[in-house]
């Protein structure tokens, strides 16, 4: 592994530290689908299936990023305490949705890289996060993954 | 780059996630307040730019949807052009909310104007036909969405972050398109 450029603060840390931030989402993910999908029936349980196994996809994705850093990823947690308690449809789906948020937010802190192949791989993991929340809350947002914190209030216009 | 991201873009204390490993560790970036330095001020321009773009094709489709004109079969039109209408407004709410917050993110020097060319472009003229009028948004919100993921290498790491926001929004809007286009074929058979 090469040492990182003088001038920028320690980049190759910044960047391991925002995939193991991304991976632990992404565990949290993988471990709430499987509630999510048992929760649902029919075709909206199919859907869990699939969003199921694109988080597996994109965890082992992140684990090889993280090791090709020489770093070790971190492990999922044994339970993970869930925000909600989770018995019916309704609440299953907005855990699912819960779950593609944090993604998303979690997926902006590689955007924040300054390198631009992960930075670009960030951006295409929250617009797919985004597409996922999107089917399960039947509607759309103006900024996934950003926080309210990170919006600036409108300032008045000339007209 | 800046010189000192970190300063912008800020993780936050798992503690305040409502999903956290119940081990105690683990949890996931939130993002700081926008940044007080002036980001690339060419780059946020042509993305302001895109946007005002996307809205006035938004506000062009919905005009044509208010004033379907013709008289044949004016009814079932008339239908037609006030799902597609109930089907743009909130995209056109969220187009108006990324124009809001890329312009409030246009850090100018002292003296000039921080709008470019006064008001927001007019926009090509939209078809007046719900199917190909949701087509041509669809299109549009594509290539919006693609050119700001074009932006990204060249961005400061707070406004690449809302760029990659943004244009995940249009993403989410395709689909959205996609099921109007459907249902306007269904309706015509």
């Amino acid at each position: 592994m090469s040492s990182p450029a003088p001038s920028a603060p320690r980049p190759a840390a910044a960047a391991t530290a925002a995939l193991q931030s991304a991976l632990a989402a992404e565990h949290a993910a993988v471990y709430g689908y499987g509630i999510v999908g048992a929760n649902l029936a029919g075709s909206r349980q199919a859907a869990a299936m699939t969003d199921w196994v694109a988080h597996q996809v994109a965890r082992d994705t992140l684990e090889a990023m993280i090791r090709s850093r020489g770093s070790e990823p971190v492990p999922a947690a044994v339970a993970y305490r869930l925000p909600v308690a989770v018995r019916t449809p309704g609440q299953a789906v907005s855990l699912a949705v819960l779950l593609e948020d944090r993604v998303a937010t979690a997926y902006l802190g590689l955007v924040a890289l300054s390198d631009v192949s992960v930075r670009q791989f960030g951006a295409l993991q929250v617009r797919a996060a985004a597409l996922r929340a999107a089917a399960w809350r039947g509607s759309t947002v103006p900024f996934p993954g950003l926080p309210a914190s990170a919006l600036a209030a409108p300032r008045p216009r000339p007209s | 780059m800046a010189a000192h991201p970190t300063r912008r873009v800020v993780l936050a204390a798992a503690a305040a996630l409502p999903l956290a490993g119940a081990s105690g560790c683990g949890g996931v970036n939130v993002l700081a307040a926008p940044p007080r330095a002036a980001p690339d001020v060419a780059l946020l321009r042509s993305a302001i730019a895109d946007e005002q773009l996307l809205i006035a094709r938004y506000v062009n489709v919905l005009h044509g949807a208010g004033n379907p004109g013709g008289s044949t079969s004016a009814a079932r039109r008339g239908g037609a052009a006030a799902a597609l209408a109930a089907a743009l407004e909130p995209m056109l709410a969220e187009h108006r909310a990324h124009l809001a917050q890329l312009r409030s993110r246009l850090v100018v020097p002292a003296g000039a104007s921080p709008w470019p060319s006064g008001r927001a472009p007019a926009g090509p003229a939209a078809p007046t036909a719900p199917g190909a009028a949701a087509a041509f948004l669809r299109a549009a919100e594509q290539a919006a969405a693609a050119a700001l993921l074009d932006r990204l290498p060249r961005a400061p790491a707070s406004l690449a972050q809302l760029f990659a926001s943004i244009s995940a929004s249009e993403a989410t809007h395709v689909p959205v398109l996609d099921t109007v286009i459907l249902d306007t074929e269904r309706a015509a058979r």
